[in-house]
């Protein structure tokens, strides 16, 4: 019974070879240009759920799913699969499990809305963000041809995700079960459990990969030790983190890693400041080929 | 009496207690030493487990490990760790990967075909285990991947319990749409077992069944999961005298406070009154209805409320627990379909209690306590009918004849297991994505359309097709 009644809290977990070993790295994707991919693949997911009206968890178990997809030798490449179409796929199946169930046409207007090059307000799509003045609709607007074989895609992409992920898309999210422990611990203060949603959706984009390498709880004890920091809320004495079953190293690591994603975060917005990061498998290959040209020329 | 083997001389007893006593240490040091061993092994398996796999839970450990120099020190650090580290849970950690393809399974036979699907018996051909095959329906499925079908998988794959039916894993074939489940092959349903005997079950075999039943819909509802087919063709049982709930083809999950939900769920003879009616909220309480049906069906080898359509159920229902009033079920009148029903001018209220006992007349050999849990599964108002957990706790599963031990159940030949399975005369459970049908009950109470008032006479029941 004890591992039965544990599913709901927990997840499936990257292997050490699906950690090490991706599809499209043996495809000659550079792994920081995978990261960068993927980190910006994680927020184009989440933006289109926002504009979706899509609750946040649904969002977040988009994220792990699209997360999961691309890991491991049998997993995704990046030069098969569109970023931009694994992320609108993964969105629609989370979606379609939950209580809140969207249209592929919604979808597929909200990916096309982002993905504009005159009216996307994402920085790795359209430098600078959302432009000023709004520009004309057409530039923005899915032809009806246009979603008919956008559709196609969808579809065929989510069936592919079911496949690599062997047809599990369960994913234990921490974010409620830190604010249970929030109230165990008896904190009161509002900014601190808001505090602690902030860091668990901030590390959904995390490049150490924090949603597929570590469990719900030990997410939760992390984002909680890190908020009453900031907050300077003082928590209990003792090592309280052990009595959610975390230890000292695992709580280190995460905190560490928490913390260090708005770092990334800005670095990859000075990196990429001049073009936009590649969101479909052509401009991958361009990328990298621009990569190859540059190593010869010098 | 001394055995003539004992030794009487002192001085061989001392030499032999000698030797004794230097077994015993040895035996204890090697005892140690094996602990120790284990220990360290243990300690070196989970750094390799843990150690690849980023947090690099065990590096406290090995900057510790200079100044453990004896084998006592170590062996001490051991035990302190392990204790401090039983304080924490472990998660179970699960993994994911691609789908296998079905070539690895060698189909033997057919078994059936279900709305859902065709199951076929097969054997893994890298193991040699028998399991059974089904293959998902994905065709006209505008939307991409049926959602019953991924909500069957979703819940499947969560709910692991003694009895549900176990999924092992999910294959595919060489078109994107071939999508099968491999499950643990079970050699009867309830349904072909029913048909075949001669003589029900007795009644502690039916209570050795029933409590499987319901202990394994208890599971599932504290799963947030609801069933919403059950029915005795979706029960299977194997040679063992277990029993696990299968076809989760309509299963879904239910929150607090429900969802809105399509009432088109359930086959037809096991649906409960309140989705007849139209409601499109309701919760686990309709699994319980079924449940009693299945517990009639269990007593006499038939179905209990074989309606030929929408209305005839309605008005079979209403027969065997007279029709609902404002005392035994507030609120009916406002359900969707309730507003064409006319009631006899005759209607008398119904026995005493709440809910009202079911005519005894309809289940002779039952007694009392058995005629009470039947009453509340099979009340219309769905806030009178026992959670599965109160089921369990029923005195009618306490009472004698005890309910039979599983190993002592009685073994039958499977007709799953080699030859093709007749069709089955039950319904099928409602196609997703049909139309709420407008129901007119105006004649459920004999006269009007649909109601077939000459089959419904108390104490018997004629068999469909």
């Amino acid at each position: 019974m004890a591992p039965n009644s544990l599913k709901h809290l927990s997840n499936a977990l990257a292997t050490p070879d699906q950690l090490s070993n991706s599809s499209s790295s043996i495809d000659n994707v550079p792994s920081d240009l995978e990261t960068s991919i993927r980190c910006a693949g994680a927020q184009l997911t989440q933006a289109a759920g926002v504009l979706l009206h899509l609750s946040q968890d649904i969002i977040a178990q988009a994220v792990v799913i699209f997360t999961r997809f691309w890991l491991g030798a049998d997993g995704g490449s990046l030069r098969i699969y569109s970023v931009k179409d694994v992320s609108a796929a993964a969105l629609y199946l989370t979606a379609k499990l939950s209580f809140q169930p969207t249209s592929p046409r919604s979808v597929l207007n909200v990916y096309t809305f982002l993905l504009s090059q005159d009216a996307s307000p994402l920085w790795f799509v359209k430098q600078g963000g959302a432009p000023e003045t709004p520009p004309s609709p057409e530039t923005y607007i899915l032809s009806e041809g246009g979603y008919q074989s956008a559709r196609l895609v969808l579809l065929r992409t989510e069936t592919s995700i079911l496949r690599t992920l062997g047809f599990d898309t369960h994913v234990a999210l921490p974010h409620t079960i830190a604010l249970t422990y929030l109230q165990t611990l008896g904190v009161v203060k509002p900014a601190v459990a808001r505090r602690v949603i902030q860091h668990l959706n901030a590390a959904l984009l995390s490049p150490q990969l924090l949603y597929v390498t570590h469990q719900p709880n030990a997410l939760a004890v992390a984002a909680i030790y890190l908020a009453s920091r900031e907050e300077e809320v003082k928590l209990v004495d003792g090592e309280w983190w052990e009595v959610f079953d975390v230890d000292r190293e695992e709580l280190g690591f995460l905190v560490v890693g928490m913390k260090s994603t708005e770092g990334f975060m800005r670095a990859e917005v000075i990196r990429w400041k001049n073009k936009a990061i590649p969101m479909v498998v052509d401009g991958v290959d361009v990328e990298i080929e621009r990569r190859r040209m540059m190593e010869e020329g010098e | 009496m001394s055995s003539r083997w004992a030794n009487d001389d002192p001085e061989t007893e001392a030499i032999v207690a000698e030797q004794k006593r230097v077994k015993e240490q040895k035996k204890r040091a090697k005892a140690e030493k094996q602990r120790l061993e284990e220990a360290k092994k243990a300690q070196a398996r989970d750094a390799n487990a843990n150690g690849e796999l980023g947090p690099p839970t065990k590096r406290r450990r090995l900057s510790n490990d200079p100044d453990a120099h004896s084998d006592d020190a170590e062996l001490l650090k051991i035990e302190k760790e392990q204790k401090s580290q039983s304080t924490l849970l472990r998660f179970p950690v699960g993994e994911w990967g691609p789908c296998r393809h079905v070539d690895n399974f060698e189909r033997l036979n057919h078994i059936e075909e279900g709305s859902y699907g065709w199951v076929s018996r097969a054997r893994d051909i890298s193991t040699g285990e028998i399991v059974a095959l089904k293959k998902l329906k994905l065709e006209n499925s505008p939307d991409g991947f049926p959602v019953t079908g991924l909500r069957e998988i979703q819940t499947l794959l969560e709910a692991r319990h003694q009895n549900v039916v176990y999924l092992r894993e999910v294959v595919m074939g060489n078109k994107m749409d071939d999508v099968f489940l491999v499950m643990d092959f079970h050699e009867h349903d309830l349904k072909a077992l029913l048909d075949e005997m001669r003589e029900p079950f007795l009644p502690s075999e039916i209570k050795t069944v029933l409590l499987q039943v319901i202990g394994g819909l208890e599971f599932l509802h504290s799963q947030w999961i609801m069933h919403r087919d059950l029915k005795t063709s979706n029960l299977l049982m194997n040679n063992r005298g277990e029993l696990k709930i299968a076809d989760f083809g309509m299963a879904r999950y239910f929150g607090d406070p429900p969802p809105k939900l399509t009432q088109l769920v359930v086959t037809l003879w096991y649906r409960a009154p309140e989705l007849l009616l139209g409601a499109d909220k309701y919760g686990t309480e309709i699994d319980m209805w079924s449940i009693g049906c299945i517990f009639g069906e269990l007593l006499t080898k038939e179905p209990l409320l074989q309606g030929k359509n929408e209305v005839d159920q309605v008005s079979k229902i209403f027969a065997l627990t007279g029709p609902p009033n404002s005392e035994t079920w507030p609120g009916f009148r406002l359900l969707p379909n309730a507003k064409s029903l006319r009631f006899p001018s005759t209607s008398a209220p119904s026995s005493a209690g709440n809910p009202p006992l079911l005519p005894r007349s309809r289940f002779p050999y039952l007694t009392n306590a058995g005629l009470s849990l039947m009453s509340g599964l099979l009340a219309l108002n769905p806030a009178s009918r026992p959670t599965a957990k109160q089921c369990l706790d029923h005195k009618y599963f306490k009472e004698d004849p005890r309910p039979k031990p599983r190993e002592m159940f009685p073994t039958f030949p499977s007709k799953a297991g080699m030859e093709k399975r007749r069709r089955h005369h039950t319904p099928e459970a409602p196609k997703r994505g049909q139309e709420a049908p407008e129901l007119d009950f105006a004649g459920v109470f004999g006269g009007a359309p649909g109601g077939d008032t000459g089959e419904v006479g108390a104490g018997f029941s004629l068999r469909l097709g």
